[in-house]
């Protein structure tokens, strides 16, 4: 733990990406008052929940040497899925019903990676994206292409609205899930074989193969997780904005990778941490804060985010030799 | 031996590197005189291709710590492309060419202007070729070229910067005899061009065939630099790891048993029917030209490639061996033929890459316990004398021959029954050897058995009991290398005869 956190300190002082954002925040505290008051803060809490959930799930998948678009299309049609459930089913089946959704997309992207062989990132790209389409048009098509509001159900939706909404001393329920998800994924990644064998499969799959490490369920692994941390962000997300459209989930994936990334983790695989994540997540949802503050357009923020996601990614390179 | 500044494109002073808890060079001096061959041995770690990486700007040396000088002009803070552009080329073993583009693109990467488009390419990438009278084409992507011709392909490249200095870290370690002769002539059409060579290697006898200059290194030093006429093997090899050694192979095992392996009509693309058997308490020598499928026979067995269906009985029953797991688990070990690509995970630490193939010791209800997987990496990296300051450091910072005894060690830890190496002295010094040889005999002698792939013949001949020669997928003889000939095997390996013993 000790050894995490001295890392952490490294990898901070050498990526200048982190330090840009911080200073964006600190100009953004010094020109614009708004910043630093409480409905701010409660309003990046708010984003907070959703990303960071889809965030750690993504580090698996780049830790193991791969990348998953589909979590777009998967948010989408888990949080379609759950909402049409509650009024048939009860909100606590529809839940379930929706994690194992996404844990089933996660399950079938792994598939496909591994029955095309399961060579380079490229082809998990590909092939995610490509199921990213599929996910979100059967979202479409499930909902009809309608947006449903929770208000207009008549079943009890307590569980669904306290997860959102709901708080447990000073803590919001939402982030205590994400403290029991953190602490599990990070045990998960550290402390168990599984683990070790997904960062091993990440850092060289041939080798790791020929040492009988068990890659193809390695693979499985990343994906499934990250589908099923999908779903819980997707059902997060629902409960904070009370509607349900089958686009909901859309532009996640890039937020997603963006936060892992500045949070440290290479996209070479192999090496990276759910807790660097946690740190990039902040940084991405503090620096979309501030540029919405300042008053950036939503055009020129995305082009800001793609822009330090392609210098993340060459920084990264370049270090590593 | 002291020579003027002018006769000499390289000099050096007094360098030295210090790595976090690593002297790799200590003072180090020596001089380069244009147009001659230098050879530079030493054992792993000895601090060799630091040394270069520093003469091209990949590392810096230790601040205020000597002096470079090169042609004339004293060098600084370089980079490797201020070096590459000043006349001072380098060739990784690891070459650092773009698969994906032609011969003439890679020549000429990221000059295209210069020679004035893509025509401009590669007629001046076919004269650099020709001059080196290499006769690839220049259209040809650089990912279907063999490891030697991508050695041209960097050599016509230092060339095309109009390189006075050349260094080579250990270029022959891929090649196969006939492309090390290759190499050999245009190392001597280069040298009368005028250009200097620092040629690195721990193939001793390249080093007596062809340099002029040898310098020995050790421990970071500089131990003795003189005229190649001026030395003999016995005091080369005393000098590089500081005790004289007597035999450079141990005896080879003596106690072979009744069959422990039997692997019958092993068929894929590239095998026809391949049957062999393998005694218990024996080194099994497989010989052949590169292609000729050893390798691809090993991999077989081993799980990790597919077949068109091949039996394999261990003690008289059969076993299924689908993928390299069952085979770990039924007592194999296997040490690949690439070290960087199928045989580490560079950015992990040495005690990870060496527990990797034994989760079962570290590992309690699916949970991993360092400690335990310490213990692993200390006990097998001072078992192998692995050069490193600590078992958590990356495994990439190591020497190549160091990172090779992880592999190794890595395997040991299983015990394994059948230790398969493909190329396990590849990089590796005349010391370490004779350790990696004594390690296979005791495999042997505990009761299990050894299939020893090299491409040195010498290596083959002196430690095995027995040697199948392979031809084109087909196996076209069996030998005992103590009464059998060179001649006889290498003939038999070309596909000229067929095996006396047993075709
Ligand atoms: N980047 C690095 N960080 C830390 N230590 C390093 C690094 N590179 C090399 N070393 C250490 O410096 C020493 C010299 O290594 P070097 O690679 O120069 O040896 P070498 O003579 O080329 O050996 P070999 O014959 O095995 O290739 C070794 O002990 C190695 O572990
Ligand atoms: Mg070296």
């Amino acid at each position: 733990m000790k050894k995490n956190i001295a890392l952490l300190g490294q990898s901070f002082l050498r990526n200048y990406v982190l330090i840009a954002i911080l200073a964006l925040i600190v100009v953004t505290m010094l020109v614009e008052p708004n910043f630093m008051t409480f409905a701010n803060l409660i309003n990046i809490m708010r984003q907070f929940g959703p990303l960071v959930m889809v965030s750690l799930g993504m580090t698996f998948v780049i830790i193991g040497g791969f990348i998953d678009l589909s979590v777009a299309g998967t948010i989408s049609l888990v949080a379609v899925v759950t909402v049409t459930l509650i009024d048939p089913i009860g909100q606590v089946p529809a839940i379930l019903v929706g994690l194992g959704v996404g844990a089933l997309c996660g399950y079938v992207n792994s598939l496909l990676v591994l029955s095309s062989g399961a060579l380079t990132q490229a082809e998990a790209l590909f092939i995610t994206f490509g199921m990213s389409t599929v996910y979100s048009a059967i979202a479409l098509m499930y909902s009809g292409g309608s947006t449903k509001h929770m208000r207009f159900l008549k079943g009890d939706t307590s569980v669904i609205e306290a997860l959102g909404q709901g708080s447990v001393g000073i803590f919001s329920v939402s982030f205590l899930v994400f403290l029991v998800c953190l602490a599990v994924l990070w045990v998960f990644q550290t402390q168990t074989r599984m683990g070790r064998a997904i960062c091993l499969t990440g850092g060289n799959k041939t080798a790791a193969h020929l040492c009988g490490v068990p890659v193809s369920r390695s693979i499985i692994a990343i994906y499934t997780i990250s589908g099923f941390m999908a779903a819980i962000g997707a059902i997060i997300l629902f409960s904070r904005i009370t509607t349900a459209s089958p686009v909901i989930g859309a532009g996640y994936e890039t937020n997603a990778i963006l936060a892992v990334v500045v949070g440290g983790t290479t996209l070479k695989g192999g090496k990276g941490s759910v807790l660097r994540t946690v740190m990039g997540v902040l940084l991405v949802i503090l620096m979309s804060n501030c540029l919405n503050l300042l008053g950036v357009t939503p055009y020129m923020q995305v082009v800001t985010k793609g822009a330090i996601l392609v210098l993340a990614i060459w920084l990264d390179n370049r270090t590593q030799i | 031996m002291k020579i003027q500044t002018s006769e000499c494109i390289l000099s050096i002073k007094d360098v030295s590197k210090t790595f976090p808890g690593v002297k790799a060079l200590q003072k180090v001096s020596f001089d380069v005189r244009r147009g001659s061959v230098h050879g530079l041995v030493g054992e792993n770690g000895a601090g060799k291709s630091t040394l270069m990486k520093i003469l091209s700007g990949v590392y810096q040396k230790d601040a205020g710590a000597g002096t470079v000088i090169f042609d004339g002009e004293t060098i600084e803070n370089t980079t490797p492309h201020e070096s590459m552009h000043r006349g001072l080329a380098i060739i990784y073993q690891e070459l650092n060419l773009v698969n994906t583009m032609s011969v003439g693109e890679n020549i000429f990467l990221g000059r295209f202007k210069e020679m004035k488009g893509m025509r401009g390419t590669h007629t001046s990438a076919r004269e650099l070729l020709d001059r080196i009278d290499c006769k690839i084409d220049t259209h040809k992507l650089v990912s279907e070229l063999s490891v030697s011709e991508k050695q041209m392909v960097e050599i016509a490249k230092a060339l095309s910067f109009k390189s006075k200095l050349i260094i080579m870290d250990e270029p022959s370690s891929s090649l196969t005899a006939e492309e090390l002769v290759e190499l050999v002539k245009i190392i001597h059409q280069l040298k009368e061009q005028g250009i200097s060579i620092i040629y690195i290697s721990h193939k001793l006898d390249e080093i007596f065939d062809f340099c002029d200059v040898v310098t020995i290194m050790r421990d970071g030093q500089i131990i003795d630099t003189k005229a190649k006429v001026d030395l003999t093997r016995d005091e080369m090899i005393t000098k590089m790891v500081g005790r004289s050694i007597e035999n450079e192979y141990p005896e080879r095992p003596q106690n072979v048993g009744a069959t422990l392996m039997e692997v019958r009509s092993l068929n894929t693309r590239k095998l026809h029917d391949v049957s062999f058997t393998l005694k218990q308490g024996e080194i099994l020598g497989l010989v052949g030209l590169v292609g000729a499928g050893r390798t691809e026979i090993v991999r077989a067995i081993f799980g990790a490639d597919k077949t068109d269906g091949h039996q394999i009985l261990i003690n008289g029953s059969a076993v299924r061996i689908k993928n390299p797991n069952d085979a770990k688990l039924a007592g194999f070990g296997f040490v690949p033929e690439d070290r960087k690509l199928q045989g580490l995970v560079l950015p992990f630490s040495v005690e990870s890459n060496i527990s990797m193939a034994s989760f079962e010791k570290f590992t309690k209800f699916g949970f991993i316990s360092k400690s335990k997987e310490s213990e692993i990496g200390i006990r097998q990296a001072k078992a192998l004398v692995v050069k490193t300051p600590s078992t958590k450091t990356p495994v990439k910072n190591l020497s190549g021959g160091n990172q090779q005894k992880c592999i190794i060690g890595r395997w040991l830890e299983n015990d394994p029954r059948i230790f398969i190496m493909d190329e396990p002295t590849r990089g590796i010094d005349v010391g370490a050897k004779y350790e990696i040889y004594v390690l296979m005999k005791a495999i042997a002698e505990k009761g299990g058995a050894v299939i020893l792939i090299s491409s040195e013949l010498p290596e083959v001949l002196n430690m095995s009991n027995r040697v199948l020669t392979l031809f084109e997928g087909r196996i076209t003889g069996e030998f005992n290398p103590q009464t059998a000939s060179a001649d006889e095997i290498m003939r038999a390996a070309l596909g000229m005869t067929e095996g006396s013993a047993n075709p």
